[in-house]
């Protein structure tokens, strides 16, 4: 009740301000006057009575001031002032709220950004039941993958797990209005979705009763985006018939929306029992030990340790390598989070995050550092004001607190542009789909904690900065302050200050320098010899085993469509393969020496390519000795290969093995050609050895068809979707454009990399050039009346200059040094990041120096200019 | 002259206050005066730290407040105790005596 009383008196008082001032102002009006009446009575004159009652009682203003900041709402007035205030100052001083808004949005911006990055690409867990207990199963020999009778295996022997799932990624053709689509799915065993806990959006998730015999289970699980943008939603989809590969599968039901498999980066469309595998892939696999295509992925039972986990699973290798010794020589199993394939792109990624996040808390500490100087030069520039607002009787917490207002405010208005900044960045990344035939997409939301972080950080930084000299101003003696005697203070504070720019300068140093080198090292990628010219080739892909081809009626559809293609105009060479070097579809094979009394050890793992004659004519790759393949390389004539350069050194340790034979499938294979080495699998490989068979020898499905036109890439493509068209109008056809387009992919790392290393160092020069600047333009205006003084007795601008500049450049040129020792360290980290970087190029280290200095000099400009222009009268006057 | 209120115990302000009201409502120079007269001449607050007390009085609803003209003709606003007030003073002078005839008995215990 009395709470409520006093809530509205006060709100009254703070909205109806006039009148109740107006009222108290008639009250103690009448108060004074009575007192005054009363020494009127006792023979005062009024002139005599008033004053001895304004003697005895202090001014009415006074009293008033002390009755009002009695309420409560007096402090809200208070902050209110502050704030009025506050806006106003920013105001005019339109620079510094530009550039202190700028570094805020910059600093917290970037930071929210990149962290939310990280956040989608390494750290989110997985959206499924209890994350934290998920393992992913590497293997030391196949990496991620392990073979589907060793899955059982450990599924049914393990004693430390509650479930192990295992899944593939896998590609399939959906029957829609508009023809076959090519989707990705996954391949899923039946405890998939309860080892994970999932619950369904719609109908149910297929089970371990759904998944027992090869083909006798085909239904389908949508994922949610799948269900709404394939189906339009439809309701009644449950129980409904999609058909995969020509070949009717149920649907059962819906995932959630959130869930979009197991791994953060790849958003499949269905899932499938892994039993169908024989329907959905061309080769079956199931029941052999020695093709690795499966994921598996663990829930670790309750107060199990993941090295408790590993020793039973390697106790469980143990046996298998007695049982199957050829298949699983080597098996040992570790442990790696999942969500990213293990340590295979898990491993590359986390470095990258590692780095970009460093680098972006080098920057917010950069953001930090400027706006404490800018702050501590703006407090320092202001104790003369405020020693006047202490002198006219504002009390001390009162400055300091107006002062720390006008900190809050900058802050959250940078905060605000940073916010906007930082959803401005993830909501491109997010829509950004990588330029590949693979359904890559993170999702990227901006991170509240990691923006409030941002922010706090700022915000303390600015504070301390801001704080520090209003508290030495407001104990400071007004009287010499306001004299102007603060010139001959806090010099022991412009230390602080130098500290804060050579760490700037530095900073930004090894942050430019790490742009550049990045830089140089994607200019050195592109560049780079492939191995092949992809330039003016497109390419178009075909899966004829999906689309239900027979062996025999693929190698005559292959035929004929390369015959179509040979005669389009326009068309200088023509090809088809199983795939194309740097493309996400590689594929490995064991080869041996050719020597007698092998050993396993003897073993090297080459990447091979299924080709046609005139592959090598059309994507440009030379071939250094021998012949290309031929028509007449078909299954009755003998067995042959062309070999890569490194493959002729690695297994025959000879520049040219033509003629020479090495194991394969039993019978001898004979070398015919040499082609010069390139790129295959990454662009950061070291030479590979790479076996090339001609395809009429080894049919594959996969077929990639290459042409090599001068026609531009659009118009070709479209061509050659027309010729298969008319071959087989139902066939999709994916990974349809230039070849150049398609190693957009391979060059992905590196660009990213190098834009986001770019980025930072755009920003790390904002930073040090407002720094600079700030810097500068503090000493202007802490000696402009030295200056004066001088012009007056005769300086020369000359003289001026070197008196304003000669500090900045000694902090510049410790700055650099520093900055370059730095550069060299972080280089190594760099190189290691992006491919082709020399961590200790010249070049880039002398024309950082030497750019380093010019924003020196282009900051310092102005307020060098200033300190020319000023006018002696009027910086003496100043006393 | 010296500002006598400063003598004044904390809070005891507002009871003083209260009971210069209970007798009759008054203005703010009224209860100052009076204040005075009842302690003849010790306490004399000075009109910030009165009003101040008035606008917590009044916030608390122990006294309400309304203007009026007054015997010189001149307008003041004129404040009563309320029922809250009465109880409130009822009680603070009650404890007043308990704690002063304590106090009194700890220093005149030798």
């Amino acid at each position: 009740m009395s709470l409520l009383r006093n809530l509205a008196s006060g709100i009254r008082a703070l909205f109806r301000k006039e009148q109740v001032d107006r009222e108290l102002d008639e009250e103690l009006r009448a108060y004074q006057e009575m007192a005054a009446e009363e020494k009127m009575r006792d023979g005062m004159s009024r002139k005599e009575a008033l004053r001895a009652v304004r003697l005895e009682q202090g001014s009415l203003e006074l009293t008033k001031q002390v009755v009002r900041s009695g309420g409560w709402e007096s402090l809200v007035e208070a902050c209110w002032q502050d704030l009025r205030f506050g806006l106003r100052t920013l105001r005019k001083s339109p620079g510094f709220t530009a550039v202190a808004v700028l570094t805020l949005a910059l600093g917290i911006g970037a930071n929210t950004a990149v962290f939310s990055v990280v956040n989608a690409l390494v750290l989110r867990p997985l959206p499924v039941e209890r994350p934290s207990e998920l393992a992913f199963l590497e293997n030391a020999r196949y990496g991620p993958s392990q073979s589907f009778p060793n899955y059982k295996d450990l599924r049914d022997r393990n004693r430390t797990f509650t479930g192990l799932v295992g899944y593939r990624i896998a590609p399939m053709e959906l029957e829609t209005k508009r023809g076959a689509e090519r989707i990705w799915g996954y391949l899923a065993t039946g405890n998939y979705f309860n080892v994970l806990g999932i619950k369904p959006a719609l109908g149910r998730f297929f089970d371990q009763n759904d998944d027992v015999h090869p083909g006798a289970s085909p239904y389908a699980v949508l994922s949610y985006g799948a269900w709404q943008s394939r189906f339009g939603g439809d309701p009644f989809i449950v129980g409904k018939t999609i058909r995969l590969n020509r070949l009717p599968y149920t649907v059962l039901g819906v995932a959630p929306p959130d869930f979009h498999g197991t791994e953060l980066f790849y958003w499949p469309e269905v899932w499938v029992p892994m039993m169908m595998q024989p329907r959905i892939e061309s080769s079956n696999w199931l029941d052999d030990h020695g093709s690795s295509n499966t994921f598996v992925l663990g829930r670790l039972k309750p107060n199990v340790s993941p090295a408790e986990a590993e020793a039973d699973l390697n106790a469980l290798a143990a046996e298998m390598i007695r049982q199957f010794p050829d298949q699983n020589d080597g098996l040992h199993f570790k442990l790696a989070k999942p969500g990213l394939i293990g340590n295979m792109i898990g491993g590359p990624a986390k470095a990258f995050a590692l780095g970009v996040l460093t680098l972006a808390s080098l920057v917010l500490l950069a953001a930090c550092t400027n706006l404490a100087s800018m702050f501590t030069a703006r407090a320092t520039d202001r104790q003369r004001e405020l020693a006047v607002r202490l002198a006219i009787g504002a009390g001390r917490s009162r400055v300091v607190r107006q002062v720390l207002t006008e900190t809050l405010v900058l802050s959250l208005v940078g905060g605000a542009a940073g916010y906007l900044l930082a959803s401005f960045i993830s909501s491109a990344l997010s829509r950004m789909r990588a330029p590949m035939d693979f359904p890559v997409q993170f999702n990227i939301t901006v991170d509240w904690r990691v923006f409030l972080f941002a922010l706090a950080g700022s915000i303390v930084a600015a504070g301390l900065a801001g704080f520090a000299p209003a508290w030495r101003a407001s104990r400071t003696d007004p009287n010499a302050a306001v004299r102007g005697a603060s010139a001959t203070l806090g010099h022991s504070r412009l230390a602080f200050r130098d500290v804060l720019v050579v760490i700037q300068v530095a900073l930004c140093f090894v942050l430019v320098s790490a742009s550049f080198l990045s830089l140089r090292g994607l200019q050195h990628a592109l560049q780079m010899n492939l191995g092949f010219q992809p330039q003016h080739v497109s390419t178009a892909a075909v899966e004829l085993n999906l689309a239900g081809y027979s062996e025999e009626r693929g190698r005559v559809f292959q035929r004929q469509a390369l015959e179509a293609i040979q005669q389009l105009p326009g068309v200088q060479s023509a090809a088809y393969s199983n795939s194309v070097p740097l493309s996400i579809d590689q594929s490995h094979t064991d080869v041996f020496p050719d020597k007698t009394d092998l050993q396993p050890s003897d073993r090297i793992t080459v990447v091979y390519y299924q080709v046609s004659p005139g592959f090598f004519e059309t994507i440009g790759t030379p071939l250094l000795a021998g012949r290309d393949f031929t028509w007449r390389d078909d299954a009755k004539s003998p067995r042959v290969a062309i070999v890569n350069l490194a493959f002729a050194k690695r297994i025959f340790r000879a520049d040219s093995p033509i003629g020479k034979t090495f194991p394969g499938w039993g019978n001898p294979v004979e070398v015919v050609g040499v082609v010069g080495d390139g790129k295959y699998e990454t662009l950061t490989e070291s030479q590979q050895p790479v076996l090339f068979w001609p395809i009429l020898q080894s049919y594959n499905s996969t077929t990639t068809i290459e042409v090599k036109s001068s026609l531009p890439s659009t118009q070709m493509v479209s061509e050659v979707r027309q010729a298969i068209t008319k071959l087989d109008p139902d066939l999709p056809l994916y990974s349809v454009g230039s070849l150049e387009q398609m190693l957009d992919s391979a060059f992905l790392p590196t660009r990213t990399a190098a834009i986001a290393l770019s980025a930072f160092g755009v920003l790390a020069i904002m930073l040090a050039a407002t720094g600079i600047n700030g810097l500068v333009a503090y000493a202007v205006s802490r000696r402009t009346h030295e200056i004066g003084i001088r012009m007056a007795i005769g300086a020369r601008p000359t003289e001026v200059l070197l008196l304003v500049l000669g500090k900045t450049a000694a902090l510049l040129a410790f700055g650099s040094l520093v900055g370059l020792t730095l550069a060299l360290a972080a280089g190594q980290v760099i190189a290691s990041i992006v491919y082709e970087t020399q961590p200790h190029d010249p070049l880039i280290m002398v024309s950082v120096w030497i750019g380093v200095a010019l924003l020196g000099l282009l900051a310092s400009w102005a307020p060098a200019r200033r300190a020319l222009r000023v006018d002696p009268m009027v910086a003496l006057r100043y006393e | 002259m010296p500002d006598k209120s400063s003598d004044l115990v904390q809070g005891t302000l507002d009871m003083l206050v209260l009971k210069t009201l209970a007798l009759e409502s008054m203005h703010g120079y009224g209860i100052s005066v009076r204040i005075e007269q009842m302690s003849k001449g010790v306490f004399r607050p000075n009109a910030g730290s009165l009003f101040l007390a008035i606008q917590r009085l009044h916030r608390d609803g122990l006294i309400d407040g309304e203007w009026k003209t007054s015997e010189n003709q001149r307008r003041a606003k004129y404040y009563a105790l309320t029922e809250k007030g009465r109880k409130r003073l009822n009680n603070e002078t009650r404890e007043w005596g308990r704690q002063a005839a304590a106090i009194a008995r700890i220093l005149e215990a030798s």
